[in-house]
C-alpha cells in the first residue's frame, strides 16, 4: 500500500511539474492553457462550463473546435474526442478533494492508459484475466508499460497482480 | 385431509408462484448475520493489514488481500472497528448527524463491521439512513431498452419514448449477442433525437462492452461484476486485479462506468462458503470502492430471487443499498428484474429506494413492456406506468420518471426510428423500412414490428466493426440526412468525454447538457425542510401532478 502510494504521489508531482513547464510540445496552434497553480476542487467543476479552456483533445484542440462543423470537414477524427491525461488528472484532484481519494487513484493509472491503443489495451485487460498468463507474462507486460509507454503506475498493478496471482494459483496452467 | 376452503382459495394467489426456503446458512441461504460469518476485526502492522475480520494475512485470498490493500480508509481503521454498531446505525438514521460524518466512519469499516452495521437497523431505519446517504441530492432512475428480436427501428423509438419519460440513463442488451453494435447505435441515437444529454450503455461481455464505448457507440458501462468469493469471481473469469484495470481502462476513455455486484449470486455459482449474503456483499462494496469505480449497481439484482426467498431477504437488498451509499458510491439500486408474481410483492420489492430516493432506484426499469424485455423482465415495466406516476403523486415522491402525453411520444418515436434509417442507410447497413418506422412510431412490443432479415444485420453489424466505423460516422450520417440537431446531441455525447466531468460519482446530465452529480449536487439531507423534497422542484412537480387522466376542474361541465 505504502509503496504504491508513494508511487502514485511521485509521479502526480511529476505530472504537475510537466504542467506547469512551457507546453512548447504541444501541437497545438492555440493558445496554450494556463496550468492550474493550485490543485481543482469542487469549486472548479464542471470543468466544461467552469474551465473550458484547461481542456484539449489529444492533439491540442479546444472544445470550442469540436463542432459538426470541424466534423464534416474531417479536421475532427474519432482520435480528437479522446480524454487527456490531463483532464484525468484535473478530474482526480476534484474527486480527492470531494474525499475520494480511490477515484483518484484510478485516473492516475487511466492517465497512463490514454497513450495505449485501444486494441493493446483490450489485450491487457485480456492478459489479467484468470488464467491467462504466466508470471514471466504479466512481468514482460510490466516492462513494456514502463518503457514503451511511460506507465510505471499500471506496471506496477500488473507485478502485483503477479505476485498476487501467483500465491493464490491463478496463473497459467493453475486451473 | 378435506381442505378448508379459504386456504385453498390463498393457494390460487400468484405469492405461491414465487419461492421460498428455509434458511440454510451452509449453503449461503441466509441474508444476514450467518453463523460463519466472520467477527469484525483489523489488525494494521507499519501501515499494512495483518488481520482482516478474524483471518491473518498469510490466509488472505485475492479479495482480502485487494480490500486490505485499497478498500478501507486505514488511518480511522482501527478506532472504527472499536465503536459500538448500534451507535454507528444510530448516526445512519439520526438526521442532525450530517452525512460526512457518517462517511468518515463507515468508509473505515471492514465488511464484517459493515454488516454488522447494518443488521441494527429495521426497514423504516434504512429508508431514513439511505434518504441521506444517497450521494446526489436528486434522485432518479434507470430504464431497460430492449426488444426480442433486436429491432433498430424499436430500439431507437423506445429509447427516446423512454428519455421524454425521464429517464437519465437507459441500459440495451441483446437477443442475440452479434447485434450489439446495431442495439448499442440504435438506443443512442434514440435517446440522443428525443432528449439530447440521455447517458446509454449495452450490457455485454466485458471486452465487448469496452469496445462499444471506445467506439463511441455508448457513453457509459456497467456490467463490469464482482463478486464476494474468490472461487465465483474466478468462475466469472476476473480476479479484482483484472476489474480494477478495467476500470481504468474505461476511464482513460473517458467513459462512465460502474460495478455491479448483489446478493445471492455466489449461491447461484455454488460457492457461498457458508456465508451469509450480505457479509459477501460487503466484500464486493470493498473491491468497489478498492477500484476507485465511482459506482456500483447493486441489491440483488438478477438473483434477486435468492434473496427474496429468505427471511428477512428484502430489508437485506436495502440494506446493501444502503452500505453502498455509506462507503460514497453511486448506488443503481436494482428493482431490475422479475422476481414475484405477486403485484403487492412486486411493489413491496421497491417501496424501500422509492421512498428514500436513490441515484437510479432502478437500475432499470423496463422501459417496454416485460414481453420484450431481454434481460428477463423487470420488477416493473412499461405497462406499469401509470400506476408509477400515480405513487409519485400520491406520495409526492420523486421516482424519476413522469407522465408524457402521447402525443409528444408519436412524434418522439416516428423521429428516432426515421433518425435511425437515416443511420444505417448512410452506413450501409440493411435497409430500415418506411413501414419498420410507423410500425415502431406506433408499437407496444416487436409483435407489432414487421420482420427483418436479421442474418443480413449480423453481416451488417460485424461488418461496421471490421471497417472501425465510430461515432464520429454516425454524428456525420445523422448531418448527412439532415438530423442536424441529433448530430449536434450526439457531438455532445462524444464532447463531453473530453472534459470528464460525468465520470464523478453519480453524475448525469440534464437536456442542456449540465452535468449533475454528487460533485455539484451533493446530498444535503439533514431532517426536515433540507435535502431534495419533490414540491421545490417545481418544474418535475408540475410534470408529476399533471395526471393527464386526472380530471380538470376548470373544464368540468357543472
Amino acid at each position: 500500500m505504502a509503496e504504491m502510494d508513494e508511487l502514485v504521489k511521485k509521479i502526480m508531482a511529476q505530472m504537475q511539474q510537466q504542467n506547469d513547464a512551457p507546453t512548447a510540445q504541444s501541437t497545438t496552434t492555440a493558445s496554450a492553457p494556463t496550468a492550474p497553480t493550485k490543485e481543482l476542487d469542487a469549486s472548479d467543476y464542471p470543468l466544461f462550463s467552469k474551465h473550458p479552456d484547461l481542456i484539449k483533445s489529444p492533439s491540442g484542440k479546444g472544445l470550442d473546435e469540436i463542432t459538426l462543423d470541424n466534423v464534416m470537414k474531417d479536421n475532427v477524427k474519432a482520435d480528437d474526442l479522446r480524454i487527456t491525461k490531463e483532464t484525468l488528472q484535473y478530474q482526480g484532484e476534484i474527486a480527492k478533494n470531494a474525499g475520494r481519494p480511490a477515484i483518484q487513484k484510478n485516473f492516475a493509472r487511466a492517465a497512463e492508459l490514454t497513450a495505449i491503443p485501444d486494441e493493446k489495451i483490450l489485450a491487457m485487460y485480456g492478459a489479467l484475466r484468470p488464467y491467462r498468463s504466466s508470471k514471466q507474462d504479466l512481468e514482460d507486460i510490466a516492462k513494456e508499460l514502463e518503457t514503451k509507454y511511460n506507465a510505471p503506475i499500471c506496471a506496477a498493478w500488473f507485478r502485483e497482480a503477479a505476485t498476487n496471482y501467483e500465491g493464490r494459483n491463478k496463473l497459467k496452467g493453475d486451473n | 385431509m378435506k381442505r378448508q376452503k379459504r386456504f385453498e382459495e390463498l393457494e390460487k394467489r400468484p405469492i405461491h408462484l414465487d419461492g421460498f426456503v428455509k434458511e440454510w446458512p451452509e449453503e449461503g441461504f441466509i441474508a444476514m448475520m450467518g453463523p460463519n460469518d466472520p467477527k469484525p476485526s483489523i489488525k494494521i502492522e507499519n501501515g499494512v493489514v495483518t488481520e482482516l475480520d478474524g483471518k491473518k494475512r498469510a490466509d488472505f485470498d485475492l479479495i482480502d488481500s485487494y480490500i486490505a490493500e485499497y478498500g478501507i480508509n486505514l488511518d480511522r481503521a482501527e478506532e472504527v472497528i472499536q465503536m459500538d454498531s448500534v451507535k454507528i446505525a444510530n448516526m445512519l438514521c439520526d438526521p442532525n448527524v450530517s452525512r460526512q460524518e457518517v462517511i468518515d466512519i463507515t468508509t473505515a469499516c471492514t465488511p464484517s463491521k459493515l454488516e454488522e452495521i447494518i443488521s441494527k437497523l429495521n426497514f423504516a431505519e434504512m429508508i431514513m439512513a439511505a434518504q441521506k446517504m444517497r450521494p446526489r441530492r436528486t434522485p432518479a432512475t434507470q430504464g431497460h431498452v430492449t426488444n426480442i428480436r433486436d429491432n433498430p427501428a424499436q430500439i431507437a423509438a423506445d429509447a427516446a419514448d423512454a428519455a421524454l419519460r425521464g429517464f437519465p440513463e437507459e441500459e440495451t442488451t441483446t437477443a442475440i449477442a452479434r447485434y450489439a453494435p446495431l442495439n448499442a447505435i440504435a438506443i443512442t441515437t434514440g435517446a440522443q433525437s428525443a432528449r439530447p444529454g440521455v447517458l446509454t450503455q449495452c450490457s455485454v461481455e466485458e471486452a465487448a462492452e469496452l469496445s462499444l464505448g471506445m467506439r463511441g457507440f455508448t457513453a457509459y458501462a456497467e456490467t463490469i461484476s464482482v463478486y464476494g468469493t474468490e472461487p465465483v469471481f474466478t468462475d466469472g473469469d476476473d480476479t479484482p486485479w483484472s476489474k480494477g484495470f478495467l476500470a481504468s481502462c474505461y476511464a482513460s476513455r473517458g467513459l462512465k462506468m460502474r460495478f455491479t455486484s448483489g446478493s445471492g449470486s455466489e449461491v447461484m455459482m455454488g460457492y457461498a462458503e457458508g456465508k451469509s449474503m450480505l457479509y459477501l456483499e460487503c466484500r464486493c462494496i470493498l473491491i468497489t470502492k478498492a477500484s476507485g469505480v465511482q459506482g456500483l449497481q447493486n441489491g440483488g439484482v438478477s438473483c434477486i430471487g435468492i434473496p427474496g426467498a429468505v427471511p428477512s431477504g428484502i430489508r437485506s437488498v436495502l440494506g446493501e443499498n444502503l452500505i453502498c451509499m455509506m462507503v460514497d458510491l453511486e448506488c443503481a439500486s436494482a428493482n431490475d428484474q422479475a422476481f414475484s408474481h405477486s403485484d403487492m410483492r412486486r411493489t413491496e420489492r421497491m417501496i424501500g429506494q422509492f421512498i428514500a430516493g436513490t441515484d437510479y432506484i432502478s437500475s432499470g426499469y423496463s422501459s417496454t413492456p416485460n414481453y420484450d424485455n431481454v434481460f428477463a423482465g423487470s420488477n416493473a415495466d412499461a405497462h406499469d406506468y401509470d400506476d408509477y406516476y400515480v405513487w409519485e403523486r400520491d406520495l409526492a415522491v420523486n421516482g424519476g420518471l413522469h407522465p408524457v402525453q402521447e402525443d409528444d411520444i408519436i412524434k418522439a418515436r416516428n423521429y428516432a426510428a426515421k433518425s435511425v434509417q437515416a443511420v444505417f442507410e448512410d452506413l450501409g447497413l440493411p435497409a430500415i423500412k418506411d413501414e419498420e418506422v410507423e410500425a415502431a412510431t406506433y408499437a407496444d412490443t416487436s409483435k407489432d414490428m414487421p420482420d427483418r432479415d436479421m442474418v443480413a444485420d449480423m453481416k451488417g453489424a460485424q461488418d461496421i466493426l471490421d471497417r472501425g466505423v465510430t461515432g464520429v460516422d454516425i454524428v456525420k450520417a445523422l448531418n448527412n440526412h439532415g438530423f442536424t440537431d441529433v448530430a449536434n446531441a450526439y457531438l455532445n455525447l462524444l464532447r463531453q468525454r473530453l472534459a470528464g466531468d460525468f465520470l464523478q460519482t453519480s453524475a448525469i446530465f440534464d437536456e442542456n447538457w449540465n452535468v449533475i452529480s454528487a460533485i455539484n449536487n451533493a446530498n444535503d439531507y439533514k431532517g426536515p425542510g433540507t435535502g431534495y423534497r419533490l414540491w421545490e422542484d417545481k418544474k418535475e412537480w408540475d410534470r408529476i401532478k399533471d395526471l393527464p387522466f386526472a380530471i380538470d376542474g376548470k373544464n368540468a361541465k357543472l
